[in-house]
């Protein structure tokens, strides 16, 4: 799948790019997203298109943050449904990512 | 009161002026649109269908009013959480709560079809097993009735409890596949679908600001999709709903791995998924799997707990109001996992401090305790836990190591008493108590009888008792006098109106009027013969079905329940092989010809229950062939006993057995329901039969055998020597004796000698011989009132008249006040 990346400033902003991230797609999107998160250290992660994520889609967001915390930099997220976001409450995830309304917020937020 | 007196009546005015025309059109237009049919090719079913979808119209338009009045109110609601909901049928019920019965069972004569018929061929919706299942059914009846905004919470069994089939006099259990996808009074909401994850693992990470934060990762997840089956009250004007959930895969809603070609692993893992809603497990059996015992009772916690979560959240933003405003029943153990999932979406989803969270979920949560007997109490292993429920362990974990703390601190010096209390039990491997976290996560535990809650008290949780005496409240069990009376026995039922009114249907109290009639000879008249149309009734059904033909002037002798050995369905034979071995051997004619009936299911594990089940074939076959016997005993054993079948059979109910080891029946219910139909009980001091002793006066009831601490201090002093009464009592060894020889088993020698051991075994949990001579006493007694007609008439109507107190809508309204603090819509 390809990620699409915006840089605004110094952070980058990418786009999840499907409506459902589980099991069947997890893989393909952590390879995908490993050079985005390569050549950032501040990333936020527009998650508009997703509607719906499992265990697995998690699991790959988490690996995301803990690969940019790792050197340094941070990971947040921005646009996500309730339904999404009922996912990040069920395992505790919003509790360790910044997660903002909208791509401006994020952004804003490195600034800050 | 204003709104309902204003509204009520004109309300039930509406619906006894549903014209019969309009009904008849509503049933061809279902005919026509639902099932798509042309008339002239309608099968019974068709046309139960239809008639079930016209119902469902008149249910579904009370149910959105009642939704509406709810809503504008902003009253508290219930959600009760059972593992099981023994409904029974539906149409009939309906019909009478709606008040529309005369007028469907016109519609449908005019246009050529008969209701009975229809009700002949409706099936039970076997969701349970017994007495507890049936409970939950009869409190949502009550509530319905009472205008109380409740809610059941269960699951959609594909397959209820077995069918029972007989073949030799041995039990065979066939598959009941009930229409739970398709029945017409399931409603599907798979909007409201519950995402219910299991599995996976904690990985332990820090929060933003560094706190623990342990994440629940990896899990698979499963639907619960939920069907509501919808509850009318009396007088119709409340209607609430059961929401039973059935598990589905969450492939359901990812079409996507079907496409990407593995199809064969996706259709495994969906098949695995849906068997969590597969089947009903009898209770006492021995089951295989556990795992997929533990992940049905979660999913059905999960489910009920998001659901009940959601509605609040409709309405009310703020969680600390959330005990003001909802009520969660635990009706036993099987729900206690809730405990756990509350606090798990507060504090994990919610973000609410524990402490704040811990006083929501114990402010909100009531359980109901139905069983002493070890081996029913239900207890997780750890390791099992771990693996399935992962962030649930950790939180009962939690809830254990602060309430152990609380506990040291505020009662130091009894080192013992921790472990007692404690919600793990230190086995190998490690177990989690169910009875424990229930009782911790609740701020009321009830028993379902005076005896019952008194030893929940002294014997089951006595240390609990100590911490929190104010939690303990007893709650004896009831049952709803529309189906046990006005549903079940028309005969009876119109008598009782003529005579007294028809508030009784609401109000089980009013029967006490019947005391008044005792001694009017008209009334006398027509209540025996109600009772002989309804012996004559019964005695059809059992020719029909076993070809035993029954006398109804003889006396009908009944025990149907499940079939297990604390019940004493072999005290009961042992009775009757006395009274036959006294007839043949001695020459001394019974004093009165008796019918033995039974009825009842045995789990498929447990070899003992169905040994007794072959053995009351056994016996019936010698005695209903031997002419000497042929005018005095017979003895009958209807299969697949359920709750439509028991509704035909509490109405003929003569003399009722509840003779159950003492100590051992929470309550019952069954003994309920035989009073309420005027058969009077021979029983031990057990359960409700002692409060039916209290209530109908000891003149009015036989009673017989050791009291529970009489049997408590016979096992601790190991005093019952049965041997003894055996040697001792020549009738006694005779009877027991019997199983010695071929006499009940010519064809299979040796069958029943495992009995022989059992009765003389002094660790006989039973107590079969310490009561047997008690219990042929009262038999005798029993006889002698019998054939005393006039005294028997006296007794049976005192019986009906003072039953009031086990009227399901009594019991719940205490439940309401003292429990729940729930208000009736109406009165609200």
């Amino acid at each position: 799948m390809e990620v699409a990346v915006d840089l605004i400033g110094e952070v980058g902003v990418a786009e999840v790019p499907v409506d459902e991230l589980d099991a069947s797609n997890a893989p393909e999107f952590k390879r995908d997203i490993a050079p985005v998160v390569e050549n950032n250290t501040k990333l936020v992660l527009d998650m508009s298109r997703l509607h719906f994520v499992d265990s697995s889609g998690l699991g790959a967001i988490l690996s995301c943050l803990r690969q940019l915390s790792a050197k340094g930099g941070d990971l947040k997220l921005c646009c996500m449904s309730k339904q999404v976001r009922a996912a990040f409450e069920l395992v505790r995830m919003h509790r360790i990512f910044d997660i903002y309304a909208t791509r401006d917020e994020a952004v804003r937020a490195f600034e800050s | 009161m204003k709104e309902r007196n204003q509204v009520l009546p004109e309300f039930e005015n509406q619906a006894e002026a549903l014209s019969i025309s309009v009904i008849e059109e509503s049933i061809r237009r279902h005919v026509k649109y639902s099932l798509a049919k042309p008339w002239s090719d309608l099968s019974t079913n068709d046309l139960l269908s239809a008639v079930a979808f016209s119902v469902r119209d008149l249910l579904a338009e009370r149910m959105l009013e009642t939704e509406e009045r709810y809503r504008a109110g902003d009253l508290k609601t219930l959600s009760y959480i059972s593992i099981e909901f023994l409904i029974g049928q539906s149409l009939t019920n309906h019909l009478h709560n709606l008040r529309v019965f005369d007028q469907y069972r016109q519609a449908l004569r005019n246009l050529g079809a008969s209701l009975e018929d229809l009700e002949r061929a409706e099936g039970d919706a076997a969701l349970g097993n017994g007495g507890l299942g049936r409970l939950a059914a009869c409190f949502l009846d009550s509530l319905a009735t009472l205008g109380m905004p409740a809610y059941g919470y269960g699951i959609n069994y594909e397959y209820g409890l077995f069918k029972q089939e007989i073949d030799g006099g041995y039990q065979q259990e066939k598959p009941e596949n009930w229409p739970a996808q398709n029945s017409p009074w399931e409603i599907w909401r798979p909007e409201e679908a519950c995402l219910v994850p299991v599995y996976g693992n904690i990985e332990h990470a820090l929060d933003r600001d560094g706190g623990y934060n342990p994440m629940w990762m990896g899990w698979k997840v499963l639907i619960g999709v939920p069907y509501d089956v919808l509850v009318s009250g009396y007088g119709g004007r409340t209607v609430n709903s059961l929401r039973l959930f059935s598990a589905r895969s969450s492939l359901d809603f990812d079409m996507r791995i079907f496409n990407d070609g593995d199809y064969f692993k996706a259709v495994e893992q969906k098949i695995a998924s849906e068997t969590i809603s597969k089947v009903l497990y009898p209770s006492d059996a021995v089951i295989g799997g556990r795992e997929l015992r533990l992940v049905q009772e979660y999913f059905l916690a999960a489910c009920a707990v998001r659901d009940t979560v959601r509605r609040f959240e409709r309405h009310h933003d703020n969680f600390s109001e959330f005990p003001d405003k909802v009520a969660i029943q635990l009706n036993d153990t099987h729900p206690a996992l809730a405990v756990a999932e509350l606090m798990r979406i507060l504090v994990d989803e919610k973000e609410l401090a524990w402490a704040e969270a811990w006083r929501i979920t114990q402010a909100t949560f009531g359980f109901t305790n139905h069983t002493l007997v070890p081996e029913a109490l239900e207890k997780w292993p750890v390791p099992l836990l771990h693996y399935v429920i992962p962030r649930h362990l950790q939180i009962i974990y939690e809830i254990n190591g602060r309430f152990l703390e609380r506990v040291s601190i505020a009662l130091p010096g009894d080192p013992g008493l921790l472990k007692r209390i404690s919600l793990i039990e230190e086995s190998k491997p490690q177990h989690v108590l169910m009875t424990n976290l229930a009782i911790v996560g609740s701020h009321s535990v009830n028993g379902v009888s005076e005896i019952h809650t008194g030893l929940v008290k002294t014997s089951l949780a006595p240390d609990f008792y100590k911490l929190w005496p104010e939690r303990f409240n007893n709650k004896t069990n009831g049952i709803t006098p529309r189906r046990w009376l006005l549903k079940a026995n028309p005969h009876l039922a119109g008598l009782v109106s003529e005579a007294i009114g028809n508030g009784w249907i609401t109000d089980l109290h009013q029967l006490r009027k019947l005391e008044g009639c005792v001694s009017d000879p008209q009334f006398r008249d027509a209540f025996r013969k109600a009772k002989t149309a309804n012996k004559e009734e019964l005695a059809r059904i059992i020719y029909d079905t076993v070809r035993v033909k029954l006398d109804p002037t003889l006396l009908f002798d009944v025990q149907v329940k499940r079939i297990h050995e604390y019940k004493r369905q072999l005290l009961n034979v042992l009775h009757i092989v006395d009274e036959y071995l006294s007839l043949i051997e001695d020459g001394r004619q019974p004093a009165v010809p008796r019918a033995h009936i039974f009825a009842g299911k045995a789990a498929p594990g447990y070899w003992k229950a169905k040994q007794i089940i072959k053995l009351i074939h056994n016996v019936g076959r010698v005695i209903n062939n031997d002419p000497k016997a042929r005018d005095w005993i017979k003895v009958a054993f209807l299969p697949d006993y359920r709750v439509s079948l028991a509704e035909r059979i509490f109405p003929a109910v003569d003399l009722g057995e509840q003779i159950s080891t003492a100590g051992m029946e929470a309550s019952g219910t069954s003994n309920m329901k035989m009073t309420l139909n005027g058969a009077i009980t021979i029983g031990t001091l057990d359960g409700a039969n002692i409060e039916i002793l209290e209530e109908v006066g000891e003149e009015n009831i036989f009673i017989f055998g050791h009291t529970a601490p009489e049997l408590q201090d016979m096992r601790l002093r190991h005093t019952y020597k049965p041997r003894e009464c055996y040697e001792r009592n020549p009738r006694i060894k005779r009877i027991a004796d019997t199983f010695k020889t071929g006499r009940f088993c010519e064809k299979e020698p040796g069958l029943f000698t495992w009995i022989l051991g059992d009765l003389l075994n002094e660790n006989d949990d039973y107590f079969h011989l310490a009561d047997l001579p008690s219990y042929l006493e009262a038999q005798e007694k029993a006889s002698a009132a019998y054939c005393d007609g006039d005294r028997w008439t006296t007794m049976s109507i005192l019986n009906v008249a003072r039953v009031g107190k086990f009227s399901s809508d009594w019991v719940v309204a205490n439940y309401a006040r003292e429990i729940w603090n729930l208000k009736s819509v109406e009165s609200a």
